[in-house]
């Protein structure tokens, strides 16, 4: 027992020498976490830099930037939370629930002020109260289904592939249950645990014979979008998407918001507290009401479908 | 800057608990296991779960422990009585127990800071509660780590704990003395998933959220944890594998920290920290000047 503790003093020491020598910047630091690479999740980035800029605030005089991605590990998510705590951040800035989660906890003692992007659901994972506020990327799900039976008038189900271990997916299938009847909508939802499954998933879906396909932001499906595409279009089966990006990839179209847009709201909240003018305590969450109709015209085209001249007219082709 | 080394060293200390288990399964009964990417998020769930009911936070990690020594026993029972191979007895636990652990704590489950855990719960508070947060938890985590590295040692020192260690080294012997192969295989599995499920609970403590992917990836740290360990000690008789697997953890999590400090783009973190290793282990080999014998 003498010698593990003997041991462990002398790694704990051999770490401190190592670790001389950093010094201490006076400006203050925004640590970002960003849960993995995601073109959303990177737009949201860009988005929350403009924000702080657009808000006044000067990078490298008023704020500087500690980016760190977790590349979708949750152990190096969490050490990134505890090293913004240990490094005393003036404000941390978390992308996507499980980084808003680890990070909230990591900033319990020094009570850091915590501001998340990207999250569906903030009352969901508790990220309502104490010193932490954010923006919600919460899905126009009633847009979206608008938007599918203005393209497919007759169309009756609708086929949706989700992860059963994803936070955000599993309260926007809720969603879309409860709001499809009112458009005379049916959802086929199939749940999967791994990428690997999600064809398998597409293929009981079209034996099912779905009117159309549709995605969430969901990762592990997104992931795999473009041979979910392949075999949906040999079917003749539509897919919409959730985001632009999607509909970048070949997805028919998609009522989804802008999430540079989001970044920039972000942005301005975590001005507002650098400044003093607002605690994260004080400022409720907030989503964006505002989206467009993102659509992709050969894929359209492909399907034999057309667009509506009410949405065509205010519709972004995002090929 | 100390700060983050108390941080890393915490961080090591708590998955330690994780590597005494791999310490188990891999180096004591040369048994590969991959029911710990099921059983340390199960050991997360099951405390997230009775943490939010308002359940003592030292009664659930005993609670987890049992969870974690029923996972232990499914896979035992599946390779022993089933006669399922190894990796497969493992791997079948492993996938059961990701549906398990969706049913016990949906896909992400937050335990609110009103919360106590045992970094913040009545006898923690009471013996070390003048101190700031961080060191609690270094305490805390180094106390545990601590006191079930001692059971560990003692226990393979008893009868049963020597015969552990033969099914590993020579299982004809333990046959040879009428002992029951697959008994001694099965309480081994069960013992180490109790410990991988407490780093679980451990975890989930600390970081307040349990996450259905929160597995991924426990079984390869444990591994390496173990290996850095025994390679860097294996010419020092006095230090115990157990405190080598210290070391070990706190090293692999000390690897990553660097990783993150250095600012490297997000996509080379993991490149890095495998070099980073392979420098330890080629430090540590060469130090040793000793045949391959791992």
């Amino acid at each position: 027992m003498k010698k593990f503790v003997a041991i462990i003093l002398a790694v704990v020491l051999c770490l401190s020498v190592c670790a001389c020598g950093a010094k201490e910047a006076s400006v203050p630091v925004i640590g970002i976490c960003q849960y993995g690479e995601h073109g959303s999740l990177d737009n949201c980035r860009e988005g929350f830099i403009q924000g702080l800029k657009d808000a006044g605030l000067v990078e490298g005089t008023d704020f500087v930037i500690d980016y760190q991605n977790a590349s979708f590990d949750d152990n190096i998510n969490n050490q990134i939370a505890q090293s913004f705590a240990a490094k005393d951040v003036a404000l941390m800035c978390a992308i996507a629930t499980p980084s808003a989660v680890v990070c909230y906890a990591a900033a319990e003692e020094k009570d850091i002020p915590v501001i998340y992007t990207a999250i569906s659901d903030p009352e969901q994972a508790k990220l309502t109260s104490g010193n932490i506020t954010g923006t919600s990327d919460k899905l126009p799900v009633d847009a979206q289904l608008e938007l599918i039976r203005a393209i497919q008038p007759d169309a009756k189900t609708i086929g949706i592939v989700y992860t059963t271990s994803e936070a955000n997916s599993i309260s926007t299938i809720a969603e879309y249950k409860d709001k499809a009847p009112n458009y005379g909508f049916t959802i086929e939802a199939i749940g999967v645990t791994a990428g690997a499954e999600v064809t398998q998933a597409v293929d009981t879906l079209i034996s099912k014979k779905v009117d159309c396909l549709n995605n969430l932001t969901d990762n592990n499906v997104v992931g795999v979008l473009s041979s979910v595409l392949e075999k949906t279009n040999a079917a003749g089966i539509p897919v919409y998407g959730s985001e632009i990006e999607q509909v970048k990839l070949g997805c028919v179209a998609s009522a989804g918001i802008d999430y540079v847009e989001l970044g920039k709201m972000t942005g301005e909240m975590a001005a507002k507290i650098l400044k003093g003018e607002a605690t994260a305590d004080s400022m409720p969450y907030k989503s964006v009401t505002d989206f467009s109709y993102y659509v992709n015209s050969a894929a359209l085209n492909e399907m034999g479908l057309t667009l509506p001249s009410s949405i065509a007219d205010t519709a972004i082709e995002a090929n | 800057m100390l700060d983050m080394i108390i941080g890393t060293v915490t961080q090591g200390l708590i998955y330690a608990l994780l590597s005494y288990g791999i310490y188990i399964t891999y180096k004591i009964l040369d048994f590969p296991d991959l029911t710990v990417d099921g059983s340390f998020p199960l050991g997360a769930a099951v405390t997230a779960v009775f943490l939010v009911k308002g359940f003592d936070p030292y009664l659930t990690l005993l609670i987890a422990m049992a969870a974690g020594a029923l996972a232990g026993l499914a896979t035992g029972l599946i390779h022993v009585r089933l006669k399922v191979r190894d990796l497969l007895a493992g791997i079948i636990t492993m996938t059961a127990l990701f549906s398990i652990n969706l049913q016990i704590g949906g896909s992400n489950l937050s335990v609110e800071r009103g919360i106590d855990t045992i970094f913040t719960a009545p006898p923690t508070m009471l013996l070390f509660g003048s101190m700031p947060l961080m060191y609690r938890k270094l305490i805390v985590a180094f106390i545990l780590a601590l006191i079930f590295k001692l059971l560990l040692d003692a226990y393979l020192k008893t009868k049963s704990g020597m015969l552990l260690r033969a099914v590993g080294d020579n299982s004809a012997l333990v046959t040879s003395l009428a002992k029951d192969n697959g008994r001694v295989k099965i309480l081994g599995l069960v013992l180490a998933n109790a410990l991988v499920a407490l780093a679980g609970a451990i975890v989930c403590q600390e970081q307040r959220s349990f996450s259905a992917t929160m597995g991924t990836g426990q079984m390869i740290f444990g591994l390496a944890t173990v290996i850095i360990g025994t390679t860097l000690f294996r010419k020092l008789d006095f230090v115990k594998g157990t405190t080598a697997v210290v070391i070990g953890s706190i090293l692999y999590k000390a690897c990553i920290q660097i990783a993150i400090i250095a600012g490297l783009p997000a996509n080379l973190l993991k490149l890095v920290t495998a070099v980073l290793f392979l420098i330890i282990l080629v430090l540590g080999g060469m130090k040793g000047k000793v045949k391959q014998s791992a």
